[in-house]
């Protein structure tokens, strides 16, 4: 009912500047799709283009097999939550909901109907007669779902519509969008560059930076198995550790060598950078695949200086300098280190990511 | 701003007072002399407030006969002036009726040319979009004087004299570059989201235009409304050029053949004055909130 | 939760310096390309733009390039059946003529002169006026009296102040002492500009205030604040904050006053008909003159047509002023 495809999209601007490039994505029917980056990776033009806010100048944008690259936005059957909610400030609530009915003519029951139900299921029917001005963040915000519910459009788009909410709202919210898109069974397209909303709420992800897609997969596939630095950088919280070194060939496998500090690589790894010695590389680690261990292990231990201690309720995170390099790594309360204190950890070597550090991509995975 | 001095208070009462008198005193002084009759107002050193108040100024202006001037009326005037009224002076009302049209006409045409055009420049991105700003304001740089000679040979060949129509279109070309530069400012400060909400829900830009950005403009609507209407109110010399008989005439035309003929009393000048100075002077203190706001972007937020 | 902390910016202390925000401010962003969203959008555009393009076309272009076209022919509508071509003969006659250049001269010194009393008097009511007080929005009303009437009312109620046998400045004068009878006024060479200065300064003051109120409500105002924290007593704080962001603005009034002033032509018709003696000869008047007393079109032409490269000159620093903010 509402499959978009990217042919080798692209966005060029009559300066010359590159917004997208060779953008080739297929958005299955009633998924639930995140486009993930940093400012200026084009997530939001890829959104705009589906909702004809902006022209398409390389390649086809389609809509079941129809070619949408010059149909106007007020043709095409889509919603849009925007980042500020862009609600009407001169109509009420209901007004607001009612717009889009009533541009296209729907009868006026039908338009009663669906807004009062649509308000309903927000939970904001008593504040159908205000206006926006009156209305805290969180209540506009759930009138502009409103607005794009009643439409019963067949994709929905959301540009960061949670960013101008507080922490705690944030997280309430996401939960709503969910259950709404199992409600509604419809394809959703959501721009972030929040990477937890992104693993939360996604089908799949789209990695995007500068205009080129990273990587697209399941929020499980991402984030386990990170294409290049920069996916494995931008999800997890806090961002992966990187750690520069040596590819080295300990006869009886491959381990990572920078200084002091030598850490083997699983078999499986190992296989694949085979007699590749004397390689550049970094290594990836995420702050949580480490232990305190008594009993230090040969070649998977770190040993540093620890800088700073911070402990955040349920864990606590350590600041250390290993190799003239700083990690972030988190451990358990338990944990009685403390500033200035030498430790050693251990690392769980069967979560170690791989990188060439010439192209950045990932040795391990494809 | 910040409040400092410990005599605030006392300096802005003194300044306020300041510059009441600077901008009241002239128009005061008018008004009185309008309430004056001629022997009154002759008088040395002046009456400041009139101490006989006369409402045949008026009364000359509102007549509807054709006051036919003979030697006698003459002599009737003040001897030392030479003054009387003119025959002239049942000119002034239809004078005033030609006016309020032609304003009337250029606000409404303004609004329908520079509305489409400001928010086409403030909110669509298109090629070409600085050069039209430049264009526009180049267009307001020739001075009016400038037009005289080309406009009056155009609209000679084309017997458009003594239509009003000549004035309309002018004055619209005038005022539209103006208008455009206030209504895009506003429009800038409006949110760029709206426009996008608008067209996401079903409206062509032209319905976004109508019915999600009018209403929120009001203000410099206002303002553009006001600024039109005086400035076709208060044109003189293309109205000047293009209005040979007094059936066409406009207001400031009529008023100032009157002060170019020595011989009229200094009263009914006055009177004259005032006349022509009460639309105006209403029209702006009516609508003086929506000046400022008008002119100043950024008064809608979210 | 953001995990690593914010590089804390070291904070500037000492007496207010240019801080980061402040650069931004004094730099705006420059649109430096422009994006077509889409060709719908270039379409709606190009309509929505039309009717402008028309009206301007046809009533600003067209006059202009007609206008030049006439000014070198020598065109007199006393006879208009032979119409030399001339070249730049009637430019040249203009500029060989001294009269031209004093006419010039006293436009502009008619200019300087009205556009530093406007320039000084609006300054200091936009600064009362940003204030708040009550009775504000009354001095407002107020102030827009002299800015909505016509310039030929304007130019009667000053010639019936200035009269030299009844005007009320006489009156005044006489009653405060200074004089022990009436002068003349307009009539005496000497004050005739002054006199005619003085009653376009009182016209075109509430718009000029207007315009640089506008400017200093769009300062903001935390700027203040952060100059307070800063340690900026109130002195520093209009130096270092008001004042810089007061000139763009204050500069675009000037200029605008500056054009106003050039081509104004009103007063000098009401007032004194370029007399007496040309005392009050600008160059305004002179075309007038030559197209409408003289008929002679072609000079007229020419020299509305110096006028409007004068103004067009001066434009250019408007025009480059104010696409900063478009």
């Amino acid at each position: 009912m509402a499959r978009i495809k990217f042919e080798a999209v692209g966005k060029k601007y009559p300066n010359g500047f590159a917004a997208l490039e060779n953008l080739n994505l297929d958005i299955a029917d009633k998924e639930f799709l995140v486009l993930l980056g940093p400012s200026g990776c084009g997530k939001s033009t890829t959104l705009n283009m589906i909702a004809g806010l902006e022209d398409v100048t390389d390649g086809n944008l389609m809509f079941d097999d129809a070619v949408m690259n010059t149909v106007p936005s007020h043709k095409r059957d889509v919603a849009m939550v925007f980042q500020s909610y862009a609600l009407y400030p001169h109509k009420s609530v209901y007004e607001n909901i009612a717009f889009g009915l009533r541009m296209r003519k729907y009868p006026k029951d039908e338009i009663d109907r669906r807004v009062r139900d649509a308000a309903r299921r927000l939970e904001i029917e008593p504040l159908l007669e205000r206006r926006p001005d009156q209305l805290s963040g969180g209540q506009r915000q759930r009138v502009a779902l409103g607005r794009a519910m009643v439409r019963q459009p067949q994709v929905f788009l959301m540009d960061e519509p949670l960013s101008n909410l507080d922490a705690a709202l944030r997280i309430s919210m996401r939960a709503e969008i969910k259950q709404l898109h199992q409600a509604m069974q419809t394809t959703f397209v959501y721009v972030t560059h929040d990477q937890a909303e992104a693993l939360t709420l996604a089908d799949r992800i789209v990695v995007m930076r500068g205009g080129v897609v990273q990587q697209i997969g399941v929020p499980d596939e991402i984030y386990e198995r990170p294409r290049n630095m920069f996916v494995a950088s931008f999800l997890g919280n806090p961002p992966i550790n990187f750690i520069e070194g040596k590819l080295v060939d300990l006869g009886s496998g491959m381990a990572v060598e920078r200084g002091g500090l030598r850490v083997a690589l699983p078999p499986e790894a190992a296989l694949k950078v085979q007699g590749q010695s004397g390689r550049d590389v970094v290594l990836g680690l995420r702050a949580e695949d480490v232990v305190e261990d008594p009993s230090p292990v040969a070649d998977a231990t770190l040993s540093g200086r620890v800088a700073a201690v911070l402990p955040v309720g349920s864990d606590q995170f350590l600041e250390m300098e290993v190799e003239g390099s700083k990690l972030f790594l988190r451990l358990g309360k338990e944990c009685r280190y403390r500033e200035g204190d030498n430790a050693s950890l251990t690392i769980n070597a069967n979560r170690l990511h791989l990188f060439d550090k010439q192209s950045t991509q990932s040795l391990l995975w494809a | 701003m910040t409040s400092f001095l410990p005599g605030r208070r006392t300096l802005l009462f003194f300044g306020s007072l300041l510059f009441a008198l600077y901008v009241l005193a002239p128009i005061a002084w008018l008004v009185s002399s309008s309430f004056q009759s001629e022997a009154e107002i002759t008088s040395v050193p002046p009456h400041w407030v009139p101490e006989q108040p006369t409402l045949e100024n008026f009364a000359a202006i509102f007549q509807f006969s054709e006051e036919v001037v003979t030697y006698e009326n003459r002599k009737q005037g003040d001897t030392a002036t030479g003054g009387f009224i003119p025959s002239t002076a049942v000119n002034l009302l239809p004078s005033m009726k030609n006016s309020f049209i032609v304003a009337l006409a250029v606000v409404v045409l303004n609004l329908l040319v520079s509305v489409p055009a400001a928010y086409a420049l403030a909110k669509i991105r298109f090629i070409g979009r600085t050069s039209s700003i430049y264009f526009m304001l180049s267009t307001r740089v020739i001075p009016d004087i400038a037009l005289v000679v080309p406009f009056f040979l155009f609209v000679q060949k084309l017997g458009l004299m003594d239509n009003l129509w000549a004035l309309i279109i002018t004055y619209l070309a005038i005022t539209v570059p103006f208008s455009i530069f206030i209504l895009t400012g506003y429009f800038e400060s409006l949110p760029d989201e709206l426009d996008k909400a608008a067209r996401v829900d079903g409206c062509s830009r032209l319905q976004t235009l109508v019915l999600v950005y009018l209403p929120l403009a009001l203000p410099s609507l206002v303002a553009v409304v006001l600024f039109t209407f005086l400035t076709s109110w208060n044109e003189f010399l293309l109205a000047l050029m293009f209005t040979q008989t007094p059936a066409s005439q406009t207001m400031p035309i009529v008023v100032a053949s009157f002060t170019s003929d020595f011989n009229i009393s200094f009263s009914f000048i006055n009177a004259a004055g005032v006349m022509a100075i009460v639309p105006p002077v209403i029209i702006a203190i009516m609508f003086e909130r929506y000046i400022v706001s008008g002119l100043t972007a950024g008064a809608v937020k979210g | 939760m953001t995990w690593c902390p914010e590089a804390a910016d070291p904070a500037a202390s000492g007496p207010v310096r240019k801080t980061l925000e402040m650069q931004d401010i004094k730099r705006p962003q420059r649109r430096w390309f422009v994006r077509p969203s889409s060709a719908y959008d270039q379409r709606s555009a190009m309509l929505f733009l039309a009717p402008m393009m028309l009206v301007l076309s046809v009533v600003a272009v067209f006059p202009v390039l007609y206008s030049f076209w006439i000014s070198l022919h020598d065109l007199k509508l006393t006879r208009p059946h032979r119409v030399p071509f001339v070249w730049f003969d009637n430019y040249v006659k203009l500029f060989t003529d001294p009269l031209f250049w004093e006419s010039v001269g006293r436009t502009a010194s008619f200019t300087v002169m009205s556009v530093l009393a406007i320039m000084v008097i609006a300054t200091l009511m936009s600064l009362l006026l940003n204030e708040n007080f009550r009775g504000r929005r009354v001095l407002s009303a107020i102030l827009l009296i002299p800015w909505a009437i016509p310039y030929v009312a304007n130019g009667l109620m000053w010639k019936w102040i200035y009269d030299s046998g009844y005007g009320a400045l006489n009156g005044l004068l006489m009653q405060m002492g200074l004089i022990d009878k009436y002068v003349v006024m307009l009539g005496d060479t000497a004050k005739t500009m002054p006199l005619i200065t003085n009653a376009f300064v009182w016209k075109e003051v509430p718009l000029a205030t207007i315009l640089l109120l506008v400017t200093l409500k769009s300062i903001r105002a935390d700027l203040y604040s952060a100059a307070k924290v800063d340690g900026a007593n109130v002195l520093q704080r209009f130096v270092h904050i008001t004042l810089p962001q007061l000139v763009p603005g204050f500069a675009l009034v000037m200029i605008y006053e500056s054009m106003m002033a050039i081509r104004h032509f009103d007063l000098f018709f009401i007032l004194t008909e370029g007399g007496p003696a040309d005392a009050s000869h600008v160059v305004a008047w002179q075309v007038y003159v030559e197209t409408f007393r003289k008929l002679a079109f072609g000079t007229g032409s020419a020299l509305a047509y110096i006028m409007a490269v004068a103004t067009f000159v001066l434009a250019y620093f408007v025009i480059r002023s104010t696409s900063r903010k478009l």
